[in-house]
């Protein structure tokens, strides 16, 4: 059966790849691409830190994100407050910024067609106590949201955490009772390359929630998403696209790299490893530009490093 | 809406064209049609189907004019979606803006200016879904080829969503283009009306004009309207002013009209008030023109330098007008062609000639590598060479060696190379000043060279300043001097204060990069500015000077960019000389109200009305019609004087004239005046006897040798010549008398020593100034490959 999500802003069809993309001027390749994502995807997704200023037309579907994995980059901590868990971010010289969860639900509610709660991952070899702290943390922000949302028009999503295939087994049991619109699982990207495990982990879920959908945070690898939608993932999100092509690579063929690629081949570079991970349909005048012709293999295998 | 387009029955092509879904394959789409055979309709259908699906279409028309007539006519067929017209000309109050348009109709040169400022026109390029490219043969025409090249080859990758829909009649390599596109193709020589072909011979060249009168009497007398084609301005008027003596209503047709006279012509030729319209190329493309019959009165062009053969692609699009649907069975062309030398079967048989790149040449190629560094879409020799590894040019192995041409651009200071911040990468190419200025004002990278010459040879007159900017690739017009002028053109040229035409003539030609018939058109072109900034009447100019009043005013638009980029190269040369010395801030002081005397036709006293802010060059005008000639006048001038000016309120009169009193100690009338010497101008030196003019050109035409005479050709039309029992030609020349330049040809081909002689002397050099020389020399740059071939 194919699953759909309604939002205000349409309608998205599963399965469905979700570009991440980022406002502002953070990363110079996201203005010259973010144009062109309703040609090439249904959805769009933006974390809360990169979606604090004014918000550019893109229509089609607005993700956000809660920006919770920021717990993972240096000077990033998890506090608990009044028993929710808050996102703290220190960085040398600046004031330590604390995230709460009715800040992302603010900002959701504001922008967001299908919102996330705000959620803690667990990277492999994590405490095992912090780990249990972190899932509690995002269990408690999750249930806080669902009570707290105004916006009834808004799909909330839960994240789902864990350390192993049990913890993220426990953490959905917790939530799937509830009336979240979908669930989201968070932390499979520092375990995509355990493939075995990232799908018992998605069916595992999957069994729980029923025909609710199911998001995948941060997974663009082309192979492995088609796998995990076959194994009852509805969507999952990604901006490998993105940095895969400012690197000068193609997704999915890593032999080939253009060691010095001009702003458009960036460009070009972007929206080709977005067609080849999503399912929309490339105009067949791109495909000269958006696959490698003869000569753009020439040009690419003079620039070649292995 | 829709209606307007299905109620017309289709062409076999058209119906071929959408039955295939040519149009939507989603491929890129050559469409070769015969001109009249519904290649517009098809784009229609196309630029709906965009439009449809919420996205934007770009239609680019070769011509300000057509676009002009298509915007009016699309704004009623396509409503209520918005159609904008963008051609670079002053947009009406409620002309939508780029951002409102749906359907953006513009020239080749606005597309070019629209990507190289990319970042600042983001919000509506990734939207467009099509671009058809009318009249795709331009990619052939120098200078315009090579930027819809340029401007296409950025469109694409910037959008590479961007479909091309590229629609001619005459390509010669229809399916190399395809390939190149990697587009899907169609090609049908249906046509609505069928041609029918006739080949009128003379036996003397002065036979043409009569032999014309006869074709088109016969097409008028059976009710049907004729298209002339000559090879000159002049040449049209004449031909007409005939016709009307023959009892035709006939009108001429040309570039130097401007644009409401060539209009009411047009009108005049639909409605069947005209019955023959004798013209020049202008109607070669673009506007619907409908008649029964073409005749192609000269089968030779002038191409800048010397008369060839008219190419078979222009042949076809002049006598594609022939045969208006519905009205005529048949469109009848005739070519009237010498006895001697019937026309190529080519022209018949529609055997056009390959399209070839103009990024093939290297000073059309280094304009693109500037203006993709300055625009910051390409920034290393790597990524230069794999944007232009998609051009045309580089598709027909034709493409010159960038990095040769980058190791110029750097030389001669319009990009520079720093090293890249990431460690193994590439050094960086960053354009200079001078490279911005270039990208962003559309200019050649050899004008803003010639400029940058042009401040180092300072101190410069305005006489001086004119002539270079009139001296630039990118000036237009040229008027081209006639071997006749030339003593009247000395003779104005004599008294100009310059320093410049004091110099050496090698210095001369060395800083302008212009030498011959192009520096006379120069100076030329300099005298017509120069006088209307002096009597600010460009038709009193136009009839001093033997030019069109239209021709002046394009040559102040002209004149007017290139000045406005001399200023900001100015200025930007002060900014690296702090604190600037004063001869800069002088020159920049004489560019800026330069600028403004040719704009407005000011002369120098008035100009420095300008100085007092608010004051632009049209309120100078009108200052100067109520007798307040100069800054000092104003400054002595009370508010009652200023009275006089419609629209001038006393509060701003009172701040002008306190304005004008402060600037006058420092900026009297008599700050730009100059009184300087003339130009030295060398005598012809060319023996008595012997017709300088006629040998000069005997020398560049070609003798062939036709049984008991000699085919000459090279000049406006071959000529027989016979040289028993005693030399004798066909052409006007001899007829009046003359030994004329075709029996001189073939006098110096037989060996004739005494005239071997004096073509010696006749292309002797000497250091000094000589339009005589100037005129029999060549137009080619003496040093730098930058300047492009026509």
């Amino acid at each position: 059966m194919t699953r759909e999500l309604k939002t205000r802003s349409g309608t998205i069809k599963f399965p469905a790849f979700i570009p991440v993309t980022t406002f502002g001027n953070h990363f110079p390749l996201d203005p010259l691409v973010r144009p062109y994502l309703p040609l090439l995807a249904q959805a769009a997704m933006v974390s809360y830190p990169y979606a604090q200023g004014p918000v550019p037309s893109l229509r089609i579907p607005l993700f956000v994100d809660s920006g919770g994995f920021a717990c993972l980059l240096p000077g990033g901590r998890v506090e608990e407050e009044d028993g929710l868990g808050v996102l703290v971010i220190e960085r040398e010289g600046e004031e330590a910024r604390r995230i709460h969860p009715r800040e992302v639900l603010d900002l959701q509610e504001r922008i967001a067609d299908v919102a996330f709660t705000l959620d803690f991952p667990c990277p492999p070899g994590l405490d095992k106590n912090e780990a249990s702290r972190r899932v509690a943390l995002s269990q408690a922000n999750s249930l806080w949201a669902l009570r707290n949302r105004r916006r009834r028009d808004l799909p909330l999503f839960a994240g789902v955490q864990g350390l192993y295939v049990d913890g993220y087994r426990e953490s959905v049991r917790a939530l799937a009772g509830e009336h979240f619109d979908g669930f989201a699982i968070g932390g499979l990207v520092p375990r995509a390359r355990n493939h075995q495990l990232v799908l018992e982990i998605v069916r595992d879920v999957r069994k729980e929630i029923g025909e609710r959908p199911l998001h995948l945070f941060g997974l663009g690898q082309p192979d492995l998403i088609s796998r995990l939608f076959l194994e009852g993932a509805d969507s999952a999100d990604s901006s490998s696209y993105l940095r895969f092509a400012a690197d000068g690579r193609q997704l999915g063929n890593t032999s080939l790299r253009n060691r010095d690629p001009s702003p458009t081949e960036r460009l070009n570079l972007a929206l080709r490893n977005l067609a080849s991970v999503g399912t929309f349909r490339v105009p067949l005048s791109a495909t000269g530009l958006l696959w490698a012709s003869p000569h753009w293999r020439s040009q690419m295998s003079r620039q070649i490093t292995t | 809406m829709r209606r307007m387009i299905v109620n017309r029955p289709m062409s076999p092509a058209q119906s071929e064209v959408l039955a295939a879904g040519l149009l939507t394959t989603g491929f890129n789409c050559i469409l070769q049609m015969p001109t009249g055979s519904g290649k517009t309709w098809l784009a229609e259908h196309a630029i709906r189907d965009s439009l449809a699906r919420g996205r934007r279409a770009i239609y680019l028309a070769p011509l300000r004019a057509l676009a002009s007539e298509l915007g009016e006519r699309w704004r009623a067929l396509f409503a209520p979606f918005v159609v904008g017209v963008f051609t670079g000309e002053a947009p009406g109050p409620k002309a939508p803006s780029f951002a409102e348009a749906q359907l953006l109709i513009m020239t080749p040169e606005r597309l070019d200016a629209c990507t190289r400022s990319w970042r600042a026109q983001w919000h509506w390029i990734p939207e467009v879904d099509l671009i058809v490219a009318d009249e795709l043969h331009l990619l052939g025409e120098p200078r315009r080829g090579a930027r819809l090249e340029g401007a296409l080859l950025r469109m694409l990758r910037l959008n590479p969503f961007a479909r091309v829909l590229g629609l001619s009649a005459t390509l010669g390599n229809r399916l190399e283009l395809a390939d190149w596109l990697h587009s899907v193709e169609y090609g049908s020589d249906w046509r609505p009306v069928p041609l029918r072909w006739r080949t009128v011979t003379f036996k003397k060249a002065a036979e043409k004009p009569a032999l014309t009168a006869g074709v088109v009497g016969e097409c008028a007398t059976a009710g049907g309207r004729s298209l002339v084609f000559v090879q000159s301005r002049r040449r049209s008027e004449q031909l007409a002013g005939l016709l009307r003596e023959a009892g035709i209503r006939a009108e001429h047709h040309h570039g130097g009209l401007d644009r409401p006279a060539r209009a009411i012509v047009e009108e005049g030729i639909r409605s069947g008030r005209i019955q023959a319209v004798v013209a020049t190329s202008t109607l070669e493309m673009g506007v619907n023109f409908p008649v029964r019959q073409v005749v192609l009165h000269d089968l030779q062009t002038f191409d800048g330098e010397e008369f060839r053969p008219l190419p078979v692609n222009n042949v076809w699009q002049r006598a594609g007008r022939a045969g208006r649907p519905g009205l005529d069975d048949s469109g009848e062309v005739v070519l009237i062609a010498p006895a001697w030398a019937r026309p190529p079967r080519a022209y018949e048989e529609g055997r056009f000639e390959p399209i070839r790149s103009r990024l093939a040449e290297p000073a059309e190629l280094a304009e693109q590598l500037v203006a993709e560094v300055a625009s910051g879409l390409c920034l290393s020799t790597a990524q230069l060479e794999s944007a232009f590894g998609r051009s045309l040019a580089s598709h027909q192995r034709r493409l010159p060696s960038v990095g040769r041409l980058v190791g110029e651009m750097l030389q001669a200071g319009m990009l520079v190379e720093k090293a890249a911040k990431v460690e193994g990468k590439a050094p960086r190419l960053r354009a200079t000043p001078l490279g911005h200025i270039a990208a962003r004002h559309l200019l050649a990278p050899s004008t803003l060279l010639l400029f940058k010459r042009a401040v180092e040879a300072q101190p410069l007159t305005f006489f001086d300043l004119l002539f270079v900017a009139c001296s630039s690739p990118d000036c237009e017009p040229v008027l081209p001097v006639n071997f006749e002028e030339l003593e009247e053109v000395a003779g104005l040229v004599g008294p100009e204060p310059s320093r410049l035409l004091r110099l050496p003539d090698s210095e001369v030609r060395s800083l302008l990069q212009v030498g011959g018939k192009r520096a006379l058109a120069s100076l030329k072109m300099a005298l017509v500015l120069r006088r209307l900034t002096r009597i600010g009447d460009p038709a009193q100019v136009a009839d001093d000077l033997d030019c069109y009043p239209y021709e002046v005013a394009r040559l102040q638009e002209s004149v007017d960019r290139l000045l406005l980029a001399f200023e900001a190269l100015v200025r930007s040369v002060q900014k690296g000389a702090e604190p600037p010395p004063q001869s800069l801030v002088d020159l920049l002081r004489r560019v800026t109200a330069l600028r403004r005397m040719v704009v407005a036709g000011l002369d120098e006293s008035a100009a420095t009305l300008t100085f007092v802010p608010g004051i632009g060059p049209k309120m100078a005008r009108r200052l100067v019609a109520v007798g307040i000639r100069h800054i000092e006048d104003l400054a002595l001038s009370g508010p009652e004087d200023l009275a006089k000016v419609q629209g001038l309120s006393p509060a701003r009169a009172t701040r002008w004239i306190s304005a004008a009193e402060a600037l006058v100690p420092d900026h009297s009338a008599s700050t730009l005046r100059e009184d300087g010497p003339g130009a030295t101008l060398a005598k012809g030196g060319i023996p008595a006897g012997v017709d300088p003019y006629r040998l000069r050109r005997a020398l560049e035409l070609t003798v062939v040798c036709r049984g008991a005479g000699f085919e000459v050709s090279g000049g406006l039309e071959p000529h027989l010549v016979t040289m028993t029992p005693v030399p004798t030609c066909d052409c006007a020349d001899f007829v009046k008398g003359n030994t004329c330049k075709h029996v001189m040809a073939v006098r110096l081909k037989s060996g004739d020593l005494e005239l071997a002689r004096a073509a010696t002397i006749v292309t002797a050099m000497t250091e000094q100034i000589d339009l005589q020389r100037w005129w029999f020399g060549s137009s080619q740059a003496p040093l730098s490959q930058l300047r492009a071939t026509p």
